[in-house]
């Protein structure tokens, strides 16, 4: 028969994947100030990279990573997600970066298989 | 063996909305409650008391279907017509303000994901994104990647632009297999 993975290899631990995000934004973004032309590719870093991090987990999770950069300007942004899944085994995290010119908020939704 | 296996694999499907904003004040914890026995506790904590169920219902015991890839595929042209449709409809007319576009985040994605539950996509995930932003000159990117499998899981997304607030909203449908 099979062996079923152990409840910590299947359930969606949030600090783990925080810790993880937090570390590739900074080390991607870190004190640089805010430039148009870098955007793209910080954003393709940044989720590609979380990306590479949350696969090698090696947790029976799809993942959904998105990124949004944004200048400080003073303007305000609001988000809001709603999502139809299983409660005990899904689960989403969304880490919160800034530094002096750029905001940065990254969301990890993971569906269990 | 073939009891705890399916125990294990058994899941209520529960209608459960979690919805959350990030305000300058975000704090989300999350443990968890749980009704099998090997299960761990879940509360989650959201902005308002929202729709939750406090009855646990019975765990129900589903056999396998066999099924690999899903009857009816993600409409995701009907979706970005909702997207369309609830955007333009609520926000046609208004303008930035912190506490209104709070409120409408968090209507808007309760709204689409009902509009696109009623679509009755057997056997499929959601989940809905809303951004809300103020235009002040400032630049914006937004990226998102996903690891799934490709050929059942998919997206549909669309924008709204007016003269104080730009919205953009996601909308992700992944095959539960």
């Amino acid at each position: 028969m099979d062996e079923f993975q152990s409840a910590e290899e299947t359930t969606f631990v949030v600090d783990e994947i925080t810790t993880i995000i937090k570390e590739t934004v900074e080390s991607i973004i870190g004190n640089s100030p805010f430039q148009h032309n870098r955007t793209n590719s910080w954003t393709s870093s940044i989720i590609e990279s979380s990306l590479n991090q949350l696969s090698k987990l090696g947790k029976p999770f799809k993942y959904i990573v998105t990124c949004i950069i944004m200048q400080r300007n003073g303007a305000g942004l609001h988000t809001a997600n709603s999502c139809f899944w299983d409660n005990a085994i899904d689960g989403s995290c969304t880490v919160r970066w800034e530094n002096n010119t750029v905001y940065c908020i990254v969301s990890v939704f993971g569906l269990a298989i | 063996m073939m009891d705890l296996a399916k125990e294990k694999a058994a899941r209520l499907l529960k209608k459960r909305a979690s919805v959350s904003s990030l305000g300058s004040h975000e704090v989300r914890a999350k443990d968890t409650i749980g009704k099998t026995k090997d299960s761990i506790s879940t509360v989650s904590y959201i902005d308002e008391p929202g729709h939750h169920d406090d009855i646990p219902r019975p765990t129900v015991h589903m056999e396998n279907t066999y099924q690999l890839t899903p009857p009816q595929r993600f409409p995701v042209s009907t979706v970005k017509d909702i997207l369309k449709d609830v955007l333009t409809s609520y926000l046609q007319e208004e303008k930035y303000e912190a506490d209104l576009c709070r409120q409408m985040t968090k209507t808007i994605s309760e709204v689409v994901k009902a509009r696109v539950k009623d679509l009755m996509i057997p056997r499929y995930k959601i989940i809905v994104i809303i951004w809300i932003g103020q235009i002040r000159d400032q630049n914006i990117r937004m990226g998102s990647r996903c690891l799934w499998d490709a050929t059942h899981d998919t997206y549909s997304s669309h924008s709204f632009k007016n003269n104080s607030l730009f919205a953009v909203a996601n909308v992700y449908g992944v095959y539960f297999e």
